[in-house]
């Protein structure tokens, strides 16, 4: 009965423990391409996974980060281990203290500390520095092994082996490691496991073109998750399942103590498996790969550009094809928000090439004078632009300096006419009380405040205090209708019929409406956000005239339909818009709206640090509530 | 003698230029930043940030779910870690492993299969529905937080506890017997005191990631629940005030001094290590 009871136990934890996993497996396998509507069987995703140059550097960076920080950690980790007991008790109480530290510390407090220290001390951050990074946060992980192990060792019998006239060299070699090697091995498991898992210091302490799985994972939420990262899980997963139940079946015949002639051989080959072997492939593997990378990386370093774009913003059809005409090589970073774009430009840890921010921080660039004017002789395929795209720009460039538009869009309300009955004309269908936690809610600053502003009939560029504050008050009492706070995620969960209401961004909404036929597109009666997103090129930039190839190439006619297909926002692109084939979708209302709906639109303003911050601190009290 | 120890000593030298440059100076660069103002001149302004109101709150409801989430790692883990400690040596190596197992699979990708798992249309809701039962309303809420807290946790509370257990001497527990103890007083006098660093070193384990994330809150929490953790990525991330989110993590890390303390008081030989 108590046996019983222990088993349901231990069954009740590995169903909760993998149930998830089991979920990813089966998303693997599912034919739509959204996480949240089951399409039937196919393997396509194991196919194409294969065929994913980002994915499979990214896993490729991932394994030797983890191998390399795995293995140096392991040796500077063992070396302090065997030192620190040779220490007096004091000095030890405070080696420890420091290295339990990176255990205890927030991960998010010692990615921080380690890009400070990166950029005060002018690192590139780049690969490079993800190292530097998971070898901190390995190397306890290996002196907490090894400790435990290290004191269960008997320190006479190394002095007996020195009275006996071994070298210490070799009395540790043949007496003290042996004993210490289960936990060198478990801590090496460890650390590797560690820095294969880990999110948040690495999204700190990375540079551009450097992606291990967890950060191209974390980039790919805002536009949902690709599925062929299901299948990479799954294989990994897998492979390690495997191996650990070959290893496990090996018998290891730990329970008798004479040991028969037979299981001395077999563990003698175990021995040399564990020992020779095992570090032989991590060696072929680690200088393979490095041959590999530096190869990759090597090639035509001198000839490239630098772009930092949003998340899944452009067709990589379009990068290949730029890379083989001109021969110049794109190291392709993405970011999320423009706050966390400005951020990371601001701090100068990286020299990006060519930036696509929207308007309003466009602005704050060119006031804050980080950006660099735009040689225009090099942009002939300009005149594809239309004329009042240029025109719009002038709001936040003034002359058309520095900025050349890429994509432009409106905000707009997406909802679902199976729960909706009635047709939705303005945003106060938010704050309707009959679709209590069915209402999807923008989760950016700006664009929460623009919706309450325009509610009520204010300027979404509003810096009156009074009116800034009544917003917030709307928001809050929003906030009880509302199920989530999202950026992209509202992409998946209106296809997946989760809400009946959500705030989108007119690019994302054909997509959806592609997904799931009844979700209708609404910008409301009392006007929204009119916004672009536009080509920059920051002040620090080491290959202007690249950045300026590159603007270029993605203004020609037939590149720029090419993305637009694949990325589907507008674009402002008139050549483009003439090639589109599709009659419902070049003439659609969404994706090129009449210009009587974009007179009630209005564009963000950079409306000042101060005023920002303002902003900032009525959207935490919203939030925090 | 001597001089071998002191040899023996050198051996950590590379580990402390390594801890100083990479531990203990960003440290001092968080410190710096923490008091300073965007001017460079000293300041607590951003220490009393935490004061406000909505930092006040998000703190206290960080603390509260850190705190429950531990509750019941620790309720689920112990017994867990009893029955794999009661195993023989084989089959329980193999099942500490599986504990491990799940980190190959990326951490956001699980967490964001808990979205699949809790959502309305989702996994659970379908399965109560071919049932008949009522639905649930479970993403999104704190609950679904603390979920994901519990289960990216647990292993973190398993393993030291487990580790303790199995180093206890199994003839003080037949001598306990022996000495006539019933099975709830040999638990209560005998297993439980001699794990007390095991727990612990669980509780510090679970207890200060589960304060500091801003992950789980966010995918589980439909970000409609703010903890402390959230507020400095924010401060970083889009405020892009380096000097008010070093305030702050300078004030979370008052809880990791305390949680240190602690570790340092019952677990002096270092025994509940988690491996």
């Amino acid at each position: 009965m108590k046996n019983v009871m222990k088993k349901i136990y231990l069954g009740f934890i590995i169903v909760l423990l993998y149930a998830p996993i089991v979920t990813l497996m089966v998303l693997s396998f599912n034919n739509s391409k959204t996480r949240a509507k089951w399409g039937g069987f196919t393997l396509k995703w194991y196919v194409s996974l294969f065929q994913d140059e980002s994915i499979m550097n990214a896993l490729y960076a991932t394994l030797i980060i983890a191998l390399l920080s795995a293995l140096i950690a392991t040796v500077i980790g063992t070396m302090a281990a065997i030192g620190m007991q040779a220490m007096n008790r004091r000095f030890r109480t405070v080696m420890m203290g420091v290295t339990n530290l990176p255990m205890l510390n927030a991960d998010i407090v010692t990615g921080i500390s380690l890009m400070l220290l990166f950029i005060v001390f002018r690192f590139t951050l780049g690969f490079t520095t993800i190292l530097l990074a998971h070898i901190t946060f390995n190397i306890p992980y290996v002196i907490l092994s090894v400790m435990p192990k290290l004191k269960q060792t008997d320190k006479h019998t190394y002095e007996a082996a020195l009275d006996l006239g071994a070298s210490p060299i070799y009395a540790f070699f043949k007496v003290v490691f042996p004993d210490i090697f289960p936990g060198i091995i478990s801590g090496f498991l460890l650390a590797f496991t560690m820095s294969l898992d880990d999110f948040i210091i690495t999204h700190f302490t990375k540079g551009p073109g450097v992606d291990t799985l967890s950060t191209k994972i974390y980039s790919e939420v805002r536009k949902g998750i690709k599925p062929e990262m299901y299948a990479l899980s799954t294989l990994m997963f897998v492979t390690v399942l495997v191996l650990l139940i070959l290893i496990n079946l090996s018998p290891s015949d730990k329970k008798k103590k004479v040991l028969t002639a037979q299981a001395v051989k077999r563990r003698r080959i175990s021995g040399i498996l564990l020992r020779r072997v095992v570090p032989a492939v991590m060696a072929v593997v680690i200088i393979g790969g490095g041959i590999f990378y530096a190869s990759k990386n090597g090639s035509g370093s001198n000839n490239q550009v630098i772009v930092y774009n949003w998340g899944e913003y452009i067709d990589p059809e379009v990068i290949a094809m730029f890379e083989e005409e001109t021969g110049i090589e794109v190291v392709y970073e993405e970011y999320e928000t423009n706050e966390i774009m400005y951020a990371k430009l601001q701090s100068g840890a990286v020299a990006y090439d060519v930036v696509c921010p929207s308007d309003y921080m466009i602005q704050r660039m060119i006031e804050n004078d980080i950006l660099a004017e735009i040689n225009y002789d090099n942009i002939p395929n300009i005149t594809n632009i239309g004329a009042e795209y240029m025109e719009q720009s002038e709001q936040f460039d003034p002359g058309n300096k520095y900025s050349v538009p890429y994509c432009w869009g409106t905000v707009g309300i997406l909802y679902n006419t199976t729960m909706v009955n009635e047709p939705i004309t303005s945003w106060s269908v938010l704050w309707d009380e009959k679709y209590t936690n069915n209402i999807l809610m923008q989760d950016s600053v700006r664009d929460a405040f623009a919706v309450a502003l325009k509610y009520e009939g204010y300027s979404l560029n509003s810096t009156d205090l009074d009116e800034l504050t009544e917003a917030r008050d709307l928001l809050l009492k929003q906030k009880t209708l509302v199920q989530a706070y999202v950026i992209d995620q509202v992409r998946d969960k209106m296809i997946g019929n989760e809400a009946a209401i959500g705030v989108i961004y007119s690019g994302e909404a054909i997509f959806t409406q592609k997904e799931n036929p009844d979700l209708e597109y609404v910008i409301p009666d009392e006007g929204s956000n009119l916004w672009i997103d536009s080509w920059v090129i920051p002040k620090n930039a080491k290959n202007k005239e690249n950045a300026e190839a590159f603007i270029n190439f993605l203004c020609r006619a037939d590149v720029a339909f090419m993305n637009f297909e694949y990325i589907t926002y507008s674009t402002p692109n008139t050549a483009a818009r003439d090639l589109i084939e599709d009659d419902d979708i070049r003439n659609s209302t969404i994706a090129f709206p009449d210009a009587s709906e974009l007179e009630r639109c209005e564009t963000f303003q950079y409306l000042g640090d101060d005023v920002d911050a303002i902003y900032n601190s009525l959207w935490r009290e919203v939030k925090s509530k | 003698m001597k001089s071998k120890i002191k040899s023996r000593k050198l051996l950590a030298g590379p580990y402390l230029f390594w801890s100083v440059s990479f531990i203990v100076i960003p440290l001092l660069i968080v410190i710096y930043y923490g008091f300073t103002s965007k001017e460079g001149a000293f300041t607590l302004s951003n220490i009393a940030q935490t004061t406000t109101p909505e930092n006040l709150k998000a703190l206290g409801l960080a603390l509260l779910l850190a705190f429950v989430s531990t509750a019941i790692c620790l309720i689920m883990a112990y017994p867990l870690a009893m029955i794999l400690a009661g195993m023989n040596v084989k089959q329980s190596s193999f099942v500490v492993f599986i504990f491990i197992l799940p980190m190959w699979m990326n951490f956001l990708l699980r967490t964001l299969a808990w979205q699949n798992l809790l959502e309305k249309n989702g996994v659970i809701n379908a399965f109560l529905s071919f049932f008949n039962l009522p639905n649930l309303n479970l993403i999104n809420t704190p609950f679904a937080i603390i979920l994901g807290m519990v289960y990216n946790f647990l292993p973190f509370m398993v393993l030291p506890i487990y580790n303790v257990l199995i180093k206890i001497d199994k003839d003080v527990i037949s001598a306990a017997r022996d000495l006539g103890a019933s099975n709830l007083q040999t638990f209560s006098k005998i297993i439980l005191p001699l794990s007390k660093p095991g727990i612990i070193s669980g509780i510090t384990m679970v207890f200060v990631p589960a304060l500091t994330t801003f992950v789980i809150s966010d995918l589980l929490g439909g970000s409609k629940i703010l903890l402390i953790g959230n507020v400095i990525e924010q401060e970083f991330k889009q405020s892009s005030n380096w000097h008010a989110g070093s305030g702050l993590s300078l004030v979370l890390m008052v809880f990791i001094v305390v949680s240190m303390a602690l570790i340092a008081k019952y677990d002096k030989d270092g025994e509940g290590t988690a491996f």
